[in-house]
C-alpha cells in the first residue's frame, strides 16, 4: 500500500453531509486515506485520471466510492454508469449514499450495478452509524479484487 | 326486481305473435258476421222464391183440377138437362128408362167412373147406369148435404174414402121450369197412378209432396190413397207453412182452395231441397272464410316480420352501442321511406351524435388525464425535492447539534444543553413528518397487488416487531385472533396494521396493565377486523378528526406522533374499497374497525 493510495473516495456536493461522513469515518479510524470531491465531473476526472488529475496513476483504485446522487454538473447516476461501463473501473465497489428514497433511483442504480444503496437517515446518530458500518464493511470485511 | 321483469315479459306475447293473432281475430269476426248475414238473407230470399214456386205449382194444379172437375160437371149438367131425364122423373121414374140409362152410361168414360145414378127430389135413387161397377156405400143424401146444387150449376162434392180408395161425387140438379125435381150423381175414383204422381213430382222438383183434402178437414189424400190428417193446420191459404214430416224431414208447404170445389190442394217441398243451395253456399262461405283467415294470418305474420325485423335490427344496434360499439348503424335502404325507415334514420343520426359526443368526451377526458398526469409529475418532482432537499439541511441541523453536544458539552450550562436537546428532537420530529408525509402521498399512486393474506400471521408479526421497540414489552397483554385470511395488498395492509396496532400500543402505554384485543367478524360480503385497547381513548365528539392528515387529539407531550398514521391507514383501507371507523371514550379505551371486501 503506497502513500498516495486512496482508500475512500467521497463524492458529495454538500459540505455538511461530507463533514458528517468524514467525522463518522474518523470515529472508527477509517478516514485516513479519504479523498473528498465536490461534484460528478471532478469524480470522473479523478477516477479516469483526466483534467486536474491527469498525472494520477489510474491503477490506484479506491477501495470504495461513496457517491451522492444529486450533484451539480454530472450527477451520481451518470458517474456510476461510467464507472460500471469501463472494464478497468467496474470492479471498484460503489455505494450510493443519498437522501432520496425514490424507487426509480434505486432501480436505476441496481440496474447499473451499484454495490450498495444507502438512504441517509435524517438523524445524525443513525447517519453516523450507517456510515461507520459501511466503512467497516467495505474497507475491512470485503475482499476487493486485487 | 329481476324476476319480476322476466315474469312480466314471459306473460306477454311478442308483437310478432300478437299482430297476426289480432288480425286473425278481426278476420274471424268479420267473416263470421258477414257470412251469417249473407246466409240469412240468402235463406230468406230462397224461401221467398220457394214460396213463389209453391204458389205457382199449386196454382197450376188448382187450374188443372178445377178444369177437370168442371169438365165432368159440365158434361153431367148436359145429361141432367136431357128431356128424357126430366120426363123420366116427371113420370115418377116410370118411363123413359132405356133412354135415361143410355144417357147415364154415356157418362162413364173410363174405369174410374164407378157409379152414376138418378135421384128424385127426395134423393131416392131412381135409376143407375148399367156401366156402374161399384155401389158406393156413402148415401147420396150425405154427399148432397155438403154441397149446394143449383139448376144448371153442377158441382163436385167433398171427397170420401171407402174400401181404401177415395171417391168424389159430381152432382147435377135436374130441373123443370127452374124447379129441382131430381139429381144425377156420379162417383169417380179420385186417384192418380203412383207413376203419374212420381212423374209430376219429378216435373216440379224432387221431394215435392201433394195433398188434396176437404176444406172441412174430414179427409186427406196424397192422390193415391187416403192418408191420416196432415200434420199442420191451414189458417190462411196464402201463408207459407213450415212443418215436420213424419219421417223427421223439415218441410215448407202452401195450400190453395181449388176453385168451384170444397178442396184444398197442398204442395210441399222439403226444406232440404229448397235450402240445399243455401247450404252449399254456407259450405263455400266456410271454405272461403278459412282461406281468407289463413291468408290473413300469413299476410299479418309477414307484415309483422317486416315491422319486427327492423325493430330487431334496432335492438341489436342499440345493444351494440350500449356496449360501446359506435361504428354500428342501421342499413336504411332496406326499409324504404316508411315510418320504420324514418325511425332508423333518426336512430342513425342519434348514433352519430352520441358517438361524436362520446369521442369528444373521451378526448376531453384524455386531455384532463394528461393535465392530471402533468400535475402529478410536478407533484412527484416536488415530493422528490422534499425528500432530498429538505432532508439534507435537516440532517445538517441535527448533525451539528449533536456535534455541538458531543464536542462542547462541557462548556454548555444546563439551559444550553436543554436548548440543544430541543433542537435535536425537533429536527428528528421534522424528519419523521417528512417521511410520513412522503409515504402518505406515495400510497396514493401505488397500485394494489392483491394476494391472499394470512391475517393471523401478519398481525402476530406486526405485534412482535412493534413490541421490540417498547421499553417494557412484557406488560402488554395482546390477544390476537383468530383472524380469517383476506385477499388484499400485503405491503399496504401491513402498513395499516402497523399504524393501528402501533397506536393501540402507544395510547395504552401509560396504563399499568394495557390490554389489546385484535379480532374479526365475518359478514356475507366483507370481513370486519378490529383493534381494541384500554388506553387513553378519545372523545367521540372529535371522531371526525381522527383520520385527517396532521389531525391529532393528543398533545405532543402526552403522546408523540405526526398525525399521519390514521390518515394513511384510512387511505389504504379505502383503496381496498373497505371502510374504517372508530369508537372510543376518553380514558376508557378505543376500538378501531376496518372492513375489507371478500373478493
Amino acid at each position: 500500500m503506497t502513500e498516495n493510495t486512496v482508500e475512500v473516495l467521497l463524492v458529495e456536493d454538500n459540505p455538511h453531509d461530507a463533514e458528517m461522513t468524514i467525522r463518522a469515518l474518523k470515529k472508527v479510524n477509517l478516514a485516513n486515506r479519504l479523498t473528498h470531491l465536490k461534484d460528478g465531473a471532478e469524480a470522473l476526472d479523478f477516477i479516469f485520471a483526466k483534467g486536474a488529475f491527469a498525472d494520477r496513476e489510474i491503477e490506484n483504485k479506491p477501495k470504495v466510492i461513496l457517491l451522492d446522487i444529486k450533484m451539480p454538473k454530472v450527477d451520481g447516476i451518470e458517474v456510476l454508469r461510467q464507472i460500471k461501463a469501463n472494464e478497468s473501473t467496474r470492479t471498484i465497489p460503489v455505494v450510493i449514499m443519498t437522501s432520496s428514497k425514490e424507487e426509480q433511483d434505486v432501480i436505476t442504480s441496481y440496474n447499473l450495478g451499484v454495490n450498495s444503496y444507502v438512504v441517509k437517515p435524517v438523524d445524525f446518530e443513525g447517519f453516523a452509524r450507517a456510515v461507520s458500518q459501511l466503512g467497516c464493511y467495505w474497507l475491512i470485511i470485503n475482499q476487493a479484487v486485487e | 326486481m329481476k324476476t319480476k321483469t322476466s315474469h312480466f315479459l314471459k306473460g306477454r306475447l311478442s308483437i310478432q305473435q300478437r299482430l297476426p293473432l289480432l288480425i286473425c281475430l278481426l278476420l274471424l269476426v268479420s267473416v263470421v258476421v258477414y257470412g251469417f248475414a249473407n246466409y240469412y238473407s240468402l235463406r230468406k230470399a230462397t224461401l221467398i222464391i220457394a214460396d213463389d214456386r209453391l204458389g205457382t205449382i199449386s196454382n197450376e194444379l188448382n187450374i188443372a183440377l178445377s178444369q177437370s172437375a168442371q169438365g165432368i160437371a159440365a158434361s153431367l149438367g148436359v145429361a141432367a138437362s136431357q128431356r128424357s131425364v126430366i120426363d123420366c122423373l116427371k113420370s115418377g121414374g116410370k118411363g123413359f128408362h132405356n133412354e135415361v140409362v143410355s144417357i147415364l152410361d154415356n157418362q162413364h168414360h173410363d174405369s174410374t167412373y164407378v157409379w152414376t145414378e138418378l135421384l128424385d127430389d127426395h134423393q131416392v135413387p131412381v135409376l143407375h147406369s148399367n156401366k156402374s161397377t161399384l155401389q158406393i156405400s156413402i148415401s147420396a143424401k150425405d154427399a148432397l148435404s155438403s154441397v149446394k146444387v143449383a139448376p144448371g150449376l153442377p158441382v163436385a162434392g167433398k171427397i170420401y174414402s171407402t174400401n181404401g180408395s177415395v171417391y168424389v161425387p159430381i152432382i147435377a140438379a135436374v130441373a123443370d121450369k127452374q124447379q129441382i125435381i131430381g139429381y144425377i150423381i156420379l162417383w169417380k175414383l179420385f186417384v192418380s197412378t203412383p207413376k203419374a204422381v212420381a212423374q209430376f213430382s219429378k216435373l216440379v222438383g224432387i221431394g215435392t209432396d201433394f195433398y188434396i183434402g176437404n176444406t172441412d178437414g174430414s179427409l186427406w189424400t196424397d192422390l193415391i190413397k187416403p192418408i191420416p190428417n196432415i200434420p199442420f193446420k191451414i189458417n190462411n191459404v196464402s201463408e207459407l207453412i213450415k212443418y215436420t214430416r213424419s219421417d223427421g224431414t223439415p218441410m215448407i208447404a202452401k195450400a190453395q182452395l181449388i176453385s168451384n170445389t170444397k178442396w184444398f190442394i197442398v204442395v210441399a217441398f222439403s226444406q232440404q231441397s229448397v235450402l240445399s243451395e243455401v247450404d252449399s253456399f254456407v259450405n263455400w262461405l266456410v271454405l272461403i272464410g278459412v282461406v281468407i283467415i289463413a291468408g290473413g294470418i300469413l299476410a299479418a305474420w309477414l307484415m309483422s316480420r317486416t315491422i319486427i325485423k327492423p325493430l330487431n335490427q334496432l335492438i341489436i344496434t342499440a345493444n351494440a352501442i350500449s356496449e360501446g360499439n359506435y361504428s354500428t348503424t342501421i342499413p336504411i335502404d332496406m326499409y324504404q321511406n316508411d315510418e320504420v325507415g324514418q325511425l332508423a334514420n333518426a336512430f342513425n343520426i342519434m348514433i352519430g351524435q352520441v358517438s361524436r359526443s362520446h369521442y369528444e368526451l373521451e378526448s376531453k377526458v384524455e386531455e384532463r388525464t394528461a393535465q392530471l398526469a402533468n400535475v402529478n409529475k410536478e407533484l412527484e418532482a416536488f415530493s422528490y425535492s422534499v425528500s432530498h432537499d429538505l432532508r439534507t439541511p435537516l440532517r445538517a441541523i441535527n448533525g451539528y447539534s449533536i456535534m455541538l453536544k458531543e464536542d462542547y458539552d462541557a462548556e454548555l450550562d444546563s439551559e444550553g444543553k436543554r436548548i440543544v436537546r430541543n433542537i435535536i428532537s425537533n429536527a428528528k420530529m421534522m424528519g419523521q413528518l417528512i417521511d410520513d408525509l412522503l409515504s402518505f402521498s406515495r400510497m396514493g399512486k401505488k397500485d394494489l397487488v392483491r394476494a391472499k393474506i394470512d391475517m393471523q400471521e401478519l398481525t402476530e408479526t406486526v405485534v412482535r416487531e412493534l413490541l421490540q421497540h417498547e421499553p417494557a414489552p412484557d406488560k402488554y397483554q395482546i390477544n390476537v385472533g383468530p383472524l380469517p385470511p383476506i385477499s388484499a395488498d400485503q405491503v399496504m395492509i401491513k402498513q395499516a396494521l402497523i399504524n393501528l396496532v402501533g397506536n393501540a400500543i402507544k395510547y395504552s402505554s401509560k396504563k399499568e396493565e394495557p390490554v389489546i384485543e385484535i379480532g374479526a367478524r365475518e359478514e356475507q360480503k366483507k370481513t370486519i377486523y378490529y383493534i381494541k385497547d384500554n388506553g387513553a381513548g378519545f372523545d367521540m365528539a372529535y371522531s371526525g378528526k381522527l383520520f385527517g392528515v396532521f389531525q391529532r387529539l393528543h398533545s405532543q407531550e402526552e403522546f408523540e406522533g405526526t398525525g399521519v398514521g390514521l390518515a394513511l391507514a384510512k387511505r389504504i383501507i379505502e383503496k381496498h374499497k373497505g371502510e374504517i371507523w372508530a369508537e372510543g371514550k376518553e380514558n376508557a379505551g378505543a376500538t378501531f374497525y376496518f372492513s375489507l371486501p371478500k373478493i
